[in-house]
Parts: structure tokens; C-alpha cells; sequence
């Protein structure tokens, strides 16, 4: 084969389902000595065009994982032990600080969640947006400033032109966080990070932002984390689900089989959905118990001492992840759960 | 707010000296002590006429740019004011520039590595730089610089107007003196208020955007830490202007500080109030240069919602 129709071959793999970032065992840590690492084993990927959420409650290590993969954790006292995040050919976790730096606003943008407080209050949102593009496009004051300006377009900021020279606290939180925005995608991002971007605002302006977030998409093809602990946001938004507890990635797979077809206990618990399980049926609709602290976590399962399934196995030996469907894992020793339980009782 | 406090402090600066205990016309009456030497001296300075009229005339001899006259050597106040203020500024602005110079970058440096050891030896300096009196400090500085190495003249003054080079020269050790104390203090206040900044929201924003390190600290962070160090540049600059009675005794320089001591101490009260009142007008204009300031760094003031 001549060098032309490798390319062609390689360009036609590419365009089917491009991988923007692909994650392999991550594990993270918040000290040197600590025995359980804060973040063990995880793994995903998400395609160009495509969303994946990843939900959990407070303290599971979302945040966490966004900032690991933005370079934007201090270390220390935070420290990767393993794993690598593959984004453009290069491992986002072995990159010089210079590299992350050129790397971040540029190809990888991130939205946070307080819009409120994320914005400089000294100086202009038209500043402020102009000089993430100004910083990796090279482009003259007046360029960045009109491309400033189609961003807030884009973005559905009503009279664009004159909030070029408005402050922040001049804005309402919907309208930052719409700033937020422009400022995330002003340099066309290949994978766009959201953490809770919405978490902080009015119930009507939550839904207008995650429109706008879809639309966006849609329209430039960015590949999109979704950070959140809001069921409604990732049936709107997502097309894939990774489930995060204590750490781990329980359960992750496309969107309908996660809500139609959970195979994770925790999974379950937290959609509130039971499966048919006959005796066991109602248990499930709230998770008892509370994550345990680190230092107690158990070596096995870490959701072994909240599971109602679990037994000696669970919390001694790290359950394996397989594979319920295309995409689909969940890392219980009972998954799927109707045939191994079901036969177990 | 500028002119009621002027008023204020004008009504305290004339009522205190009336408070004060001893009489200056038995200073300037000189041995015999005439009763009718006495009495000519106290109509002369309007001394028997009620307060409040004393003040008055004292208020619009003030407007009209006359402090009246030294009590002890009858030189026209305004004039030893023009002679020492020149100096005092001098070596506030000096002292300030040198205390700038050290404190916010070593503030700025302590904050980024915080915990470090740039950070210890920054605070070690600046605990070392407020415990060390100016006198010793100024001292020493004599004793080695101008002594053993004779570099710099160890004292006197030289106005700037007259050698610019030699002038500053001289100025040099005092001010550097001055500066050491003035410098931790605006560290330690940098410090803090960078590290407040620097866990912002705000912050991270910036660096999410790529921005180089450099950038987020110097431009998104010390702008935001500015207030600050503003209010303490301009109060501690006010201070300054009331004169540095140890150093300038130290380094022998005609400035404030021994104006004011030596007219306390001779009951000179025209020469204090006159000083005085220079120094609270001084304090007072730095206090509003600091409002101007905060609203040029602060577009919250600016622009209210």
C-alpha cells in the first residue's frame, strides 16, 4: 500500500469515531505516604461530537479527575501514580507545565461552576475573553476584540457590542456564565470540560444554558465532559455515563442503557430505579450509609459497605469490570446483576 | 469628607496648645519678667482676646498662607516650613520608593511559594526588618558605610535643587533606614492579600485560559491584592510627612521631626500648629489620593450596578 492510501485508510477511521481523549488508569493521590489513593483506576474516553457525563455525589472525585486532566491540580500535594490521558497523540499527564499552559483555552477549554466568582472583577469581559485568544492565536487587539465579539454572539448575549467593555458585576450569574462559555470555546477547543456548569444557577436559566451548551456542540463538533450530580442534566445532555464513587468509575455506557438498564448496585440506588429482583425490591430506592473516609475504605468494593448485595468477596477483593454490552462495564463481582444474583437467591 | 475633618483637625491642633501647661511669653519675656513686658506681649499676640476669636484670627492668618511668627525666634513660620518640607518630602518619597521597591516583590515572591523557603526567608526578613530600631540600624549604617568604607556622607542635607547627585546621596542611608520597617510592613500585607487572591475562582480561570504564570500573578491576582497595599502605601506615607525624629536626628537632617520636637520643647506653639496642621493637611490629601486610587482599581466603584 502507497503512503497516500494509508493516510486515506487512517483519515476514514478517524472520521467514524474519533477519539479526542482517551484515559487509562488513573490514580491519584493527595499525599505521599496515603495507603488508599483518592482516585484508583479510572478509565474513559470521549469521541469528537459526543458528550460523556460523569456523575457521582460530592466528594466522589469528579472535580477532581477535570482539574488532574487540565493540569490545574497543585502538586503537591496532589499526585498522579498512574496512568495516562491520551489527547492528540500526547500523554496530558506527562506534559511540561509550559506544554499544559499552551494546551489549556486552547484545545482543551474548561467551564466552571460559580460563574458568580470565576470571572476577574477588575477587568472587562471583552478583556478577558480577547486575551485567551490573543494568548494562542497570536491575533492584534482590534482582531481579538471582533472575534470577541462573534463569541458573545455565539454565545446569545443580547447586545453584544456593548457588553464588550462591561464588568463583571455588571452581569447577572446566566449571563457570566454565558461569558464563561464564549471564554471556553473562543479558540475552537477539541474537548470542552463542564463542571457543573449549571449547578449555581436559576432552574430556568439552567436549562437555557444547557441548550445553548448542546447547540454549540452541535454546531462545532467539540467532544464534551459533562461534570454533575443532576440526573435531569445528563438525560439531557449525554451520550455517554460514567457512574463515580469513592473514586472509582462503577458503571459507565451509553445514556439509555444506563438509565433503562443499570447493572451497578450503586448505579441503581442512585437513579432510584429497582430491578426486578422479587424479595429485595423497595430497598434500594435510598443508599444507606455514607462513603466512608478514605482511610477506611475497604480494600475490596468501595461501595461494599452501603451495598445490600455485597459479601465477604466484595469487600476483600477489587471487583472486575465486565463487559455487559458495547461500551457498557460495570465493575461488580454480581454484573449483570439478574443472572448472578438471580441465581445466587 | 476632606473638609470637615480639615476643620476638625484644625479645631484640635489650636485648642490643644491652649491646653498645654506653661506659659511661652515667660520664655520670651527672658529673665526679669517685666508684668508689663508681659502684658504688651500677650495683646500683641491677641492672647487676651476669647478663644474662639483667637482661632478665627489664627484660621484667616492660615488661609492667607501666614502661620504667624516662631514665638522663640521670631521667624515667619511659613518660612521654616518652607525650608524643612522640601527635605521631609524628600526623604518620604525616598524612604516610600525604597519600601515599595522591597515589599511588594518580595510580598508577591513569599505568596507564589508559600510554605517554601523563599516564603521563610522572606518573613524572616521582614520580622527581623520591624524589630530592628531605625537608630541602631542607622548607626551602623554610618559606622560601615560612611566610616570604614566611605561611600556615602554620613550626614547632613543638601537640597536637591542645589547637586541632585550628592543630594540623593546623602539621602540614601536615611531613607534605605526608614524603608526597612515600611518595606516588612508591605510585605507581610502583599503576602496576605495575595494569598487570599490567589485561591480564587478567578485565578483558576486564568490559568484555565493557558495564561502563563507570570501573567496570572502579576496581572490577575496583584490587581485584585492592589486595595491593600494601597490603603497601607498611603497611611504609611501620611506618617511619613509628620517627620522621622530618630532618624533624622541620626543622620543630622534639617526635616519635621525635629522642627516639631524642638518647638514642643520651647513651647513654640505657632511653629507646632503650623507644622501640625501641614502634616494633617498631608495625611488628609494622601487619604483622598488613596479613595482616587481604589476607584481607578476597583471598577465596582466605578461603575455601580
Amino acid at each position: 500500500m502507497n503512503q497516500s492510501a494509508l493516510a486515506e485508510a487512517s483519515r476514514t477511521v478517524e472520521s467514524s469515531s474519533e477519539t479526542v481523549l482517551s484515559v487509562e488508569d488513573f490514580t491519584l493521590s493527595f499525599s505521599e505516604s496515603a495507603k488508599t489513593n483518592l482516585i484508583e483506576g479510572v478509565s474513559f474516553h470521549v469521541e469528537r461530537g459526543k458528550t460523556l457525563c460523569i456523575v457521582g455525589e460530592s466528594g466522589c472525585g469528579k472535580s477532581v479527575t477535570s482539574l488532574a486532566l487540565m493540569g490545574l491540580l497543585a502538586s503537591p500535594p496532589a499526585r498522579i501514580r498512574r496512568g495516562t490521558a491520551m489527547f492528540g497523540g500526547k500523554d496530558l499527564f506527562a506534559l511540561s507545565e509550559r506544554e499544559k499552559a499552551d494546551l489549556r483555552g486552547n484545545d482543551i477549554a474548561m467551564i466552571f461552576q460559580e460563574p458568580m466568582t470565576s470571572l476577574n472583577p477588575a477587568f472587562t469581559v471583552g478583556h478577558q475573553i480577547a486575551e485567551g485568544i490573543m494568548r494562542h492565536r497570536h491575533m492584534s487587539k482590534a482582531e481579538a476584540r471582533a472575534e470577541t465579539l462573534k463569541m458573545l454572539q455565539m454565545v446569545r448575549i443580547p447586545a453584544p457590542e456593548s457588553r464588550l467593555d462591561a464588568y463583571p458585576h455588571q452581569l447577572s450569574g446566566g449571563m457570566r456564565q454565558r461569558v464563561m462559555i464564549a471564554m471556553a470555546l473562543a479558540n475552537r477547543p477539541k474537548l470542552l470540560i463542564a463542571d457543573e456548569p449549571t449547578t449555581a444557577l436559576d432552574v430556568t436559566i439552567q436549562a437555557q444554558i444547557l441548550k445553548l451548551i448542546r447547540q454549540i456542540q452541535e454546531e462545532t463538533g467539540t467532544a464534551m465532559i459533562l461534570i454533575t450530580h443532576d440526573l435531569g442534566v445528563v438525560a439531557e445532555v449525554a451520550d455517554h455515563v460514567a457512574v463515580m464513587y469513592a473514586g472509582h468509575i462503577v458503571e459507565q455506557g451509553p445514556v439509555d442503557e444506563i438509565f433503562n438498564d443499570p447493572q451497578h448496585p450503586y448505579t441503581i440506588g442512585l437513579f432510584g430505579s429497582i430491578p426486578t429482583l422479587g424479595r429485595r425490591q423497595g430497598k434500594l430506592a435510598t443508599i444507606k450509609g455514607a462513603v466512608p473516609p478514605l482511610e477506611l475504605m475497604p480494600k475490596g468494593c468501595r461501595f461494599s459497605p452501603r451495598c445490600p448485595f455485597a459479601d465477604q468477596r466484595c469487600r476483600d477483593e477489587v471487583p472486575p469490570s465486565p463487559q455487559l454490552g458495547p461500551d457498557h462495564t460495570a465493575a461488580c463481582w454480581y454484573a449483570p446483576l439478574e443472572q448472578k444474583l438471580g441465581a445466587r437467591q | 469628607m476632606a473638609i470637615p475633618t480639615l476643620f476638625l483637625v484644625s479645631l484640635i491642633v489650636f485648642g490643644l496648645q491652649k491646653l498645654l501647661p506653661g506659659d511661652p511669653l515667660l520664655t520670651m519675656a527672658g529673665e526679669e519678667r517685666d508684668p508689663a513686658v508681659i502684658e504688651f506681649l500677650r495683646e500683641k499676640y491677641r492672647l487676651n482676646d476669647p478663644f474662639y476669636m483667637q482661632y478665627l484670627y489664627w484660621v484667616r492668618d492660615v488661609l492667607t498662607g501666614d502661620f504667624g511668627n516662631s514665638l522663640r525666634t521670631g521667624v515667619p513660620v511659613s518660612t521654616l516650613i518652607a525650608q524643612k518640607l522640601p527635605v521631609t518630602i524628600q526623604l518620604a518619597v525616598m524612604a516610600m520608593i525604597f519600601a515599595l521597591l522591597i515589599g511588594i516583590p518580595t510580598g508577591i515572591m513569599s505568596a507564589v511559594k508559600k510554605g517554601k523557603a523563599p516564603d521563610y526567608a522572606a518573613n524572616a526578613i521582614a520580622l527581623s526588618g520591624v524589630s530592628i530600631p531605625n537608630f541602631w540600624l542607622g548607626i551602623i549604617l554610618i559606622m560601615v558605610v560612611s566610616v570604614q568604607w566611605r561611600l556615602l556622607p554620613a550626614s547632613g542635607y543638601v537640597p536637591l535643587t542645589e547637586d541632585p547627585i550628592q543630594s540623593l546621596r546623602t539621602m540614601l542611608m536615611p531613607s534605605f533606614v526608614l524603608a526597612t520597617a515600611l518595606g516588612a510592613y508591605l510585605m507581610r500585607h502583599t503576602r496576605s492579600a495575595m494569598l487570599g487572591v490567589l485561591s480564587s475562582d478567578y485565578i483558576r480561570t486564568a490559568k484555565a485560559k493557558g495564561l502563563m504564570p507570570r501573567v496570572v500573578v502579576l496581572k490577575h491576582a496583584l490587581r485584585n491584592a492592589l486595595m491593600p497595599i494601597v490603603t497601607l502605601t498611603t497611611l504609611l506615607f501620611g506618617e511619613l510627612l509628620a517627620g522621622a525624629v530618630l532618624t533624622e536626628q541620626v543622620f543630622t537632617i534639617p526635616g519635621f521631626g525635629k522642627l516639631i520636637v524642638d518647638a514642643v520643647f520651647t513651647r513654640d506653639y505657632a511653629v507646632v500648629q503650623g507644622v501640625v496642621l501641614c502634616t494633617a493637611v498631608g495625611f488628609i490629601f494622601m487619604n483622598l489620593l488613596a479613595d482616587i486610587l481604589y476607584i481607578l482599581i476597583n471598577p465596582r466603584l466605578r461603575h455601580p450596578q
